[in-house]
């Protein structure tokens, strides 16, 4: 498959390119549309609650309304907003959190681009969604969202240092960026799997990870009883759906990057399982990631800012070094 | 570590429990026989004393009184009652000091309307809404006590 | 050098944590207060300038929208003052009935702190726990007086309605689950270290500073002052029963939360022994004068109410309505302590500092 998408660009294979491209983010937005239910869901669920279940059989077109809703509702500029801007902050998270998606191989066979630097190309675009973060809670002209949106870039500056730091134990394991080589060597049984001997990384990936998707505990940008709604207090209708689809599409981002990274992607727990096809485990372990986010959302209250810093620098940063030297040591001694 | 673990462990437990959500508006709730709705008033029952309107705390209840069409009998009956909805606090003091039961609770509670001049409820609108009346209506005079 | 500027914010008062219409104006330099102005009034109705037009059973539905989390303690002060001017005799089983509901209400009450001061801290699913609890409490309470907020229940010389069949039964049941639920809730937050260190140490004050603004309530036993009405100046049946006063070490936001948590386990041993010895028969109804005019004079109890000490003073000319009615609420007197709070502290700890300070607007305003 790989082949198919380094042929020289035509006329044929542009269509052919554009269409897989809509082919995804169909998907994707699929994939947030349930992933929203669910959400309300579970949280219903985990609090005595029914969650949606008015719209449609099962409330299951509950996310269809609600972003129906959001694309009728009047869109509103605040007059003293700086309008280019304000216009620009939800595209430009958009589209790098969309971008994100192309190189995330699901299975042997089955990726958009084969990139020797996978992992950094996500930490790369990534870091351009801040900037459109900060970008909206300034140009709202708004305190609440100025506010929110300094956090925020705060916030995620900080923990993408010990997020790259905690991966590169695993990145020493297999000698390699490229995500697919990474799963390669995580083949075998389920004790192979980078989450096992990286421990200590997966432990920080996964708390740096939930900080980055900005969500409980660490929801300060858009801490409701602090901040009313943070970054996003001016917009409504489809921007404000820009700005949930972008978190949402994270949230697959950093799902889809835990299964692959420590928790072997395709592979299953024992090779005798491998009959089953490799995608259904991917989304086994990518839906288990998603849950648990859920679950902590349902279940913590949230961090402060000044702890949040002090987590991330005084905590993680030094585990993610320390991490380095043991897995160096471990190569070093083991083999 | 511990505490947090000790919150996850809960959450999940209560994922599979018992779920206290009411389905409301498609299966209506029951309120118990005290429930304090909005009111019933018998116009037969009511002997004009102005109790009500006087017990009022937000003066919301005014009624007017003529003379028995019968001439045979004394004392007045009731011409106009009206509770303005808008002000009442359904607090139950109306009920409670008026000698006839003429005018009792009802457990109906939907009140909302779509134009302010609806919670205007006057005598007819009172008389019709017989449904769910309150059967003890412990106003004074009544015995006292009552169940354990 | 960069030029900063200290930020104007207006907090409310259609902001999410004020827990209704309260407004604070703070200076921000970046997130730290350097100064902050509360405003109220927001809600105020004058229930104080209303009542001097109102007789004293027309007062007690008003006395019911001051504090709208607890209003039973309400109706009982207003009702303990008129019945203690006019030296009124309250029937044994009325004083049960009145026990009993104030101690259900302050067990409802405290579960709509920990909802909402959860709530303010980011966790959503406490304040559904506690809210499905409470409704267990306001369904008896409507059964009993027909009404889940406003109850209007009490009467001057006993209360209107006595226990329906099986009422009392039903509390029982409900005693008893509660103190599982109470386990849930530690479970689910008290241990939690990030809500931990998020309350330790924050908002705190000695005790004589909770005293010099007169504090009252969990705001002032956490710093260590065992000062509780029902213990010190028992009213009604208190001194019947045997149950504790939690206080505090630090006075912070941490011993606040402890010691609320605490109360709400005393008030459930409170109402176990209340159950227990309640009378099976009698009236719930005192000999009353059909008009009930206070004598001449003037008078000021006070009582414990899940906010603090909450105080009526009436000034009666002898006339069916009071000439002068004035209640000490207590989470106006809890407020006043906030500027002082709030100072150096971050926008975070804001919305944490003043939800420990439990206030509710209708009593703020009045």
């Amino acid at each position: 498959m790989q082949h198919f998408w380094d042929q020289p660009l035509s006329w044929g294979t542009a269509g052919i390119f554009a269409a897989a491209a809509i082919g995804v983010l169909a998907f994707v937005i699929f994939f947030v549309t349930y992933a929203i239910y669910f959400e309300r869901k579970f949280i219903g669920w985990m609090q005595y609650r029914q969650g949606p279940n008015r719209t449609g059989p099962l409330g299951l077109l509950q996310s269809v309304a609600d972003v129906a809703k959001l694309l009728f509702k009047e869109d509103t500029i605040p007059k003293k907003a700086d309008r280019g801007l304000f216009i620009l902050a939800p595209v430009l998270a958009f589209v790098p959190s969309f971008a994100v998606l192309a190189f995330i191989p699901y299975s042997l066979n089955l990726q958009f681009a084969d990139l020797n630097v996978g992992f950094l190309y996500y930490i790369a675009l990534s870091g351009i969604t801040t900037i459109a973060i900060v970008v909206a809670g300034w140009a709202s002209n708004n305190k609440y969202s100025l506010l929110g949106g300094m956090r925020s870039a705060a916030q995620m500056i900080s923990y993408e240092v010990p997020l790259v730091m905690s991966v590169v134990g695993v990145v020493m394991m297999s000698g390699s960026l490229n995500l697919r080589d990474i799963v390669i060597a995580q083949e075998g049984y389920f004790w192979h799997w980078n989450f096992l001997p990286q421990i200590l990384g997966f432990g920080i990936f996964l708390i740096a990870a939930v900080s980055e998707l900005n969500r409980t505990p660490f929801d300060l940008p858009e801490a409701e009883s602090e901040l009313v709604a943070g970054y996003h207090v001016e917009y409504s209708g489809f921007r404000f759906a820009f700005f949930m689809l972008t978190e949402y599409i994270y949230v697959y981002a950093i799902a889809s990057l835990t299964t692959i990274l420590f928790l072997g992607g395709w592979n299953p727990p024992i090779p005798q399982l491998d009959f089953i096809p490799g995608v259904l485990w991917f989304f086994l372990k990518f839906a288990v990631i998603v849950f648990c986010l859920f679950w902590i959302r349902a279940t913590f209250p949230r961090l402060r800012v000044d702890q949040l810093m002090g987590l991330a620098w005084k905590v993680l940063l030094p585990l993610a070094i320390l991490n380095i030297f043991l897995t160096a040591l471990g190569i070093e001694l083991i083999g | 570590m511990k505490g947090m673990l000790k919150g996850l462990g809960v959450t999940l437990k209560t994922m599979g429990s018992k779920k206290v959500t009411m389905a409301y508006p498609d299966i209506p709730i029951e309120m118990p026989d005290r429930f304090r709705g909005i009111q019933y008033f018998e116009p037969d029952k009511c002997i004009v004393c102005n109790q009500c309107a006087r017990i009022c705390p937000t003066d919301c209840i005014t009624l007017t009184g003529k003379a028995n069409p019968d001439p045979e009998k004394k004392g007045k009956v009731i011409d106009t009652f009206d509770i303005n909805f808008e002000i009442c606090i359904l607090c139950d003091l109306c009920t409670e000091v008026c000698p006839t039961e003429a005018i009792v609770m009802t457990n109906n509670f939907e009140l909302a309307a779509y134009s302010r001049d609806d919670l205007y409820k006057d005598k007819e609108w009172l008389y019709e809404n017989n449904s769910n009346i309150r059967e003890d209506n412990n106003n004074i005079g009544s015995p006292k006590g009552g169940a354990k | 050098m960069i030029r900063t500027e200290e930020l104007l914010l207006n907090v409310g008062p259609q902001h999410p944590s004020t827990h209704g219409v309260f407004r604070i104006v703070v200076k921000l330099d970046g997130e730290v207060i350097t100064e902050a102005t509360p405003v109220m009034g927001y809600l105020h109705r004058g229930t104080e300038k209303l009542a001097e037009n109102l007789n004293f059973t027309q007062i007690i539905p008003y006395t019911d929208r001051m504090d709208y989390v607890s209003a039973m303690t309400n109706n009982y002060v207003l009702c303990h003052a008129v019945e203690k001017m006019m030296e009124l005799e309250i029937p044994e089983r009325a004083e049960f009935m009145r026990l009993i509901v104030m101690e259900m209400q302050r067990v409802a009450s405290h579960l709509v702190w920990w909802g909402t001061y959860l709530l303010d801290i980011g966790a959503m699913s406490p304040f559904l726990y506690a809210f499905s609890d409470r409704e267990r409490i306001l369904s008896l309470f409507n059964e009993l007086c027909g009404a889940r907020l406003t109850y209007n229940y009490m009467r001057v010389g006993g209360v209107k309605w006595d226990a329906p069949e099986g009422w009392i039964a039903k509390v029982k049941v409900l005693v008893k689950d509660m103190y599982n639920r109470l386990d849930e809730y530690h479970n689910l937050v008290s241990g939690n270290e990030i809500f931990l260190s998020r309350i330790k140490g924050i908002g705190q004050y000695d005790a004589k500073t909770a005293i010099d603004y007169g504090l009252s309530g969990a705001n002032l036993r956490s710093t260590g002052v065992k000062w509780d009405l029902r213990k010190d100046e028992p009213y009604s049946l208190y001194d019947r029963f045997q149950f504790d006063v939690p206080v505090g070490k630090n006075g912070d936001c941490f011993d606040r939360y402890e010691c609320r948590m605490e109360e709400i386990v005393q008030s459930l041993r409170i109402l176990e022994q209340a159950l227990e010895q309640f009378p099976g028969e009698g009236d719930t109804m005192g000999k009353v004068p059909r008009v009930i005019r206070p004598p001449a004079g003037e008078i000021y109890v006070r009582i414990e109410s899940p906010r603090g000490e909450i105080g009526c003073h009436i000034v009666s000319k002898g006339k069916a309505e009071p000439f002068r009615l004035k209640f000490r609420r207590p989470s106006f007197v809890n407020l006043q302590i906030l500027p002082k709070l709030l100072v150096g502290e971050s926008m975070t700890n804001l919305v944490t500092i003043l939800g420990g300070i439990d206030i509710v607007l209708g009593e703020v305003d009045c």
